[in-house]
């Protein structure tokens, strides 16, 4: 049973490494920062307390956000999604991604306190 | 099913309203015409007023002491080309005995001319009444269509009224039907206020000047006004809610209304008012009451009867159909006679005598008094275990008891005694009997109340160990009063009966006792501001602070691993500028944070965004350019080489 899982893992590892555009790397990269960013906001939240709770949400929000904003631009950027975003540039799609981000950010600001 | 038991209830309903006609809540008092005679009195000053003040004082039916005067200041100031003021000057001598005003031919020809479609109401009003009072003749027909004509060019309410006011001078043989349909049409104009008032929305003058008209037309016709009772009613509530004046005219048209409602031949409201309070006793056997018209003129033709008297809290009947007697212009009764319980009476009262009375039912609240007096008053101190029999003492009221009574906390002190009414004897249950215990060193006071029991005597024991709450535990004499209270007692009683000495167990309380002061300084009370939350120790936070900022390292290490670089960063201005503006998007950001508020942010931002909108735009169409140039370099290379090259820049450019 295990050594099913972990084929499954090692093969998709592998396929992963092969055909992933780099592009598609990078912004994976990006995406495995914001995560762990989260995680460590939610832990010290669990562990310590939610003091500034007002905080605590504005940098969570902010995580989850961004984390999506980046895999809409892995979907609308992938070239293998091309037929689904046909008026979709990728210099489009860096637009709106930069662009949602400014409102994110000035939302979160506001928030943090 | 539904509208039949509809129909029932309104039936129903109608019949209770009818049976409770309305009586007047305002009426003049005889201080009131006083006042309103002194206001109609005062020195006049020109034309007008001379007018209001005669004409209004010979309605109230008092005459003008120096009339020659008067007749020659109208005459003096007489200005013969006006027609209002021979208006005046014509209504104001006639009410003067032996008053002549001079006419000429010029003056009837303009007072004749003015009698047209025209002019406007007032105008012809002026103009007939100045004829009438004069004795000219005029034509009435001419008066009743230019009247007509009038009021339907001019719909409001004091047109209307004047030209009713016209009317009543014409001759009988004119066409005055339609002018009298009017007094409906105006009638049905007035607005009912809570069901009190009826009046105008144009105010006091209009109600009491179309009172005045409608019965003075009415009265010559002969035909009986369409307003029903209940209206004449608040009309007069309307009209004599007012007691002071503010104009000569607003008087003159009460005098006016307060003359017609006292003096026609269709309805006359009756004022019924109890002279003094509407109290008897023993002292004071009769019931007295003043029937008088609106101007506080008796109505000697009347008959006063009670219908129905009963007691308030028993309903049973005490009198009826029985009559007053009129004697020095009050009618009385000799209640007393029917010898009633002491209590409130409702009466019923109804007027008689002509047909023209309005509101003459009336029901009236008539309070019986009598003096009480202390039978029995019985005081005795009880042991609680009964082993000693009580000893009693009687005391008669208004003495006090020789010997002071002592109580302490194994006995009771014990009190019972009767309430009779003087004259007949019978027990009484007052409202207030209370009992006070006044320490007279001290001060202090403790009050109880006596309660009655089912033989309606009364009973008052004081348990010293229960009670000492209320005396603060204070041993000493108290002197003992009855305290005896109600509306319908004529000799309220305090009474000192004895005094009483009572000694309490504990003596905890302090040796003075303060009053209780209620308006002393009280206690501050110290505000208790949030307490800011407990924050966890700062090593702990900068921890997490790292922790959380860690990912940012492994972020720059993955992707300097995946082979991320800026070779491709072209130095054009517009992507300079783009990447400027970014970061000053960033900057904006934090200064946000600390410094600025939403608003100001909104304006930076909207600048340097806009800025940054078009050099990014700029920049990322050449790159889109150069990217499908590559593209079809690429693709021309696949097509002319076969070579598989990879799709996509193999550069990635940091954005």
């Amino acid at each position: 049973m295990s050594n099913s899982v972990f084929s499954v893992i090692s093969r998709f590892v592998e396929e992963y490494r092969s055909s992933t555009p780099n592009k598609l790397k990078m912004i994976d990269a990006y995406l495995l920062y914001i995560l762990l960013t989260g995680v460590f906001q939610f832990l010290y939240c669990v562990l310590v307390g939610t003091f500034p709770f007002n905080s605590f949400l504005s940098g969570f929000i902010s995580c989850v956000g961004s984390f999506i904003l980046a895999v809409c631009l892995r979907i609308q950027i992938n070239p293998q999604n091309k037929r689904d975003f046909l008026t979709v540039s990728p210099e489009r799609a860096f637009a709106d991604f930069l662009f949602a981000h400014t409102v994110l950010h000035l939302v979160v600001v506001n928030f943090v306190g | 099913m539904y509208p039949f038991e509809g129909l029932f209830s309104l039936l129903v309903l109608s019949l209770v309203l009818e049976t409770q006609a309305l009586t007047p809540t305002h009426h003049l008092t005889t201080t009131d015409v006083a006042r309103l005679q002194a206001v109609l009195s005062q020195p006049f000053t020109d034309l007008k007023s001379a007018y209001y003040s005669v004409v209004g004082l010979s309605k109230l039916g008092i005459f003008v002491a120096d009339a020659d005067e008067t007749c020659r200041f109208i005459n003096s100031n007489l200005d013969p080309s006006s027609v209002e003021s021979l208006f005046y000057a014509a209504e104001a001598s006639q009410a003067l005995s032996g008053c002549e005003i001079p006419v000429t031919n010029d003056t009837r020809d303009l007072l004749l001319a003015t009698v047209s479609e025209d002019s406007t109401a007032s105008q012809i009003h002026q103009s007939v009444s100045a004829l009438s009072a004069l004795g000219l003749p005029l034509a009435s027909q001419e008066v009743v269509s230019a009247l007509k004509a009038r009021i339907s060019k001019e719909d409001n309410v004091l047109a209307i009224i004047l030209a009713l006011q016209t009317a009543s001078r014409l001759s009988q043989q004119a066409e005055l039907g339609e002018i009298l349909e009017e007094i409906e049409d105006l009638a049905a104009r007035l607005d009912d206020l809570g069901g009190v008032y009826l009046q105008f929305e144009e105010g006091l003058e209009a109600t009491a000047l179309f009172v005045s008209a409608a019965y003075s037309l009415s009265d010559h016709v002969d035909m009986e006004p369409p307003l029903k009772e209940d209206q004449v009613i608040q009309l007069v509530n309307s009209i004599f809610s007012k007691k002071s004046w503010d104009s000569l005219s607003e008087a003159f048209s009460v005098a006016s209304a307060a003359a017609s409602l006292s003096n026609n031949r269709f309805h006359v409201p009756v004022i019924v008012s109890a002279q003094g309070p509407a109290a008897v006793s023993h002292s004071h056997p009769f019931l007295q009451l003043q029937v008088t018209d609106v101007l506080c003129q008796p109505l000697s033709s009347a008959s006063v009867l009670v219908e129905s008297a009963s007691a308030v809290a028993s309903k049973s009947a005490i009198l009826s159909q029985a009559p007053f007697t009129l004697r020095d212009g009050v009618f009385e009764l000799n209640f007393m006679a029917s010898q009633p319980a002491s209590g409130y009476y409702q009466f019923s009262v109804a007027i008689t005598g002509d047909s023209r009375f309005v509101a003459n039912h009336v029901e009236l609240k008539v309070k019986v008094s009598t003096r009480v007096a202390i039978n029995n008053m019985d005081l005795s101190v009880v042991d609680k275990d009964q082993s000693i029999g009580p000893k009693t003492t009687r005391v008669e009221y208004p003495t006090k008891a020789k010997a002071s009574f002592m109580a302490d906390s194994h006995q009771n002190f014990a009190m019972t005694f009767q309430l009779v009414d003087e004259t007949t004897g019978v027990e009484l249950t007052p409202h207030q009997t209370f009992v006070r215990l006044h320490n007279q060193k001290t001060g202090q006071e403790v009050v109880f109340v006596a309660e009655p029991d089912s033989k309606n005597l009364y009973k008052f024991e004081l348990d010293t160990a229960e009670r000492k709450t209320e005396f603060d535990s204070i041993s000493g004499t108290y002197a003992l009063y009855l305290m005896v209270g109600d509306a319908t007692l004529e000799n309220p009683i305090l009474w000192n009966v004895a005094d009483v000495v009572l000694k309490f167990l504990d003596e905890e309380a302090p040796g003075t006792i303060q009053a209780k002061t209620l308006y002393v300084p009280k206690p501050e009370i110290q505000h208790l501001f949030r307490e800011p939350e407990k924050k966890p120790p700062t090593v702990v936070s900068n921890a997490f602070t790292a922790l959380v900022l860690s990912p940012f390292l492994l972020l720059l290490i993955l992707w300097f691993k995946l082979g991320a670089n800026i070779s491709n960063f072209t130095l054009s201005p517009s992507t300079i500028l783009f990447h400027i503006g970014h970061a000053a998007m960033l900057g904006l950001m934090y200064v946000y944070w600390t410094h600025l508020n939403m608003f100001q942010t909104l304006k930076y931002l909207a600048i340097i965004g806009s800025l940054t909108f078009l050099a990014g735009n700029r920049m990322l169409a050449q790159k889109a350019v150069k990217r499908s140039a590559h593209i079809v370099f690429s693709f021309n290379l696949k097509c002319g080489g076969g070579f598989f090259s990879s799709p996509g820049l193999n550069s990635i450019q940091i954005n």
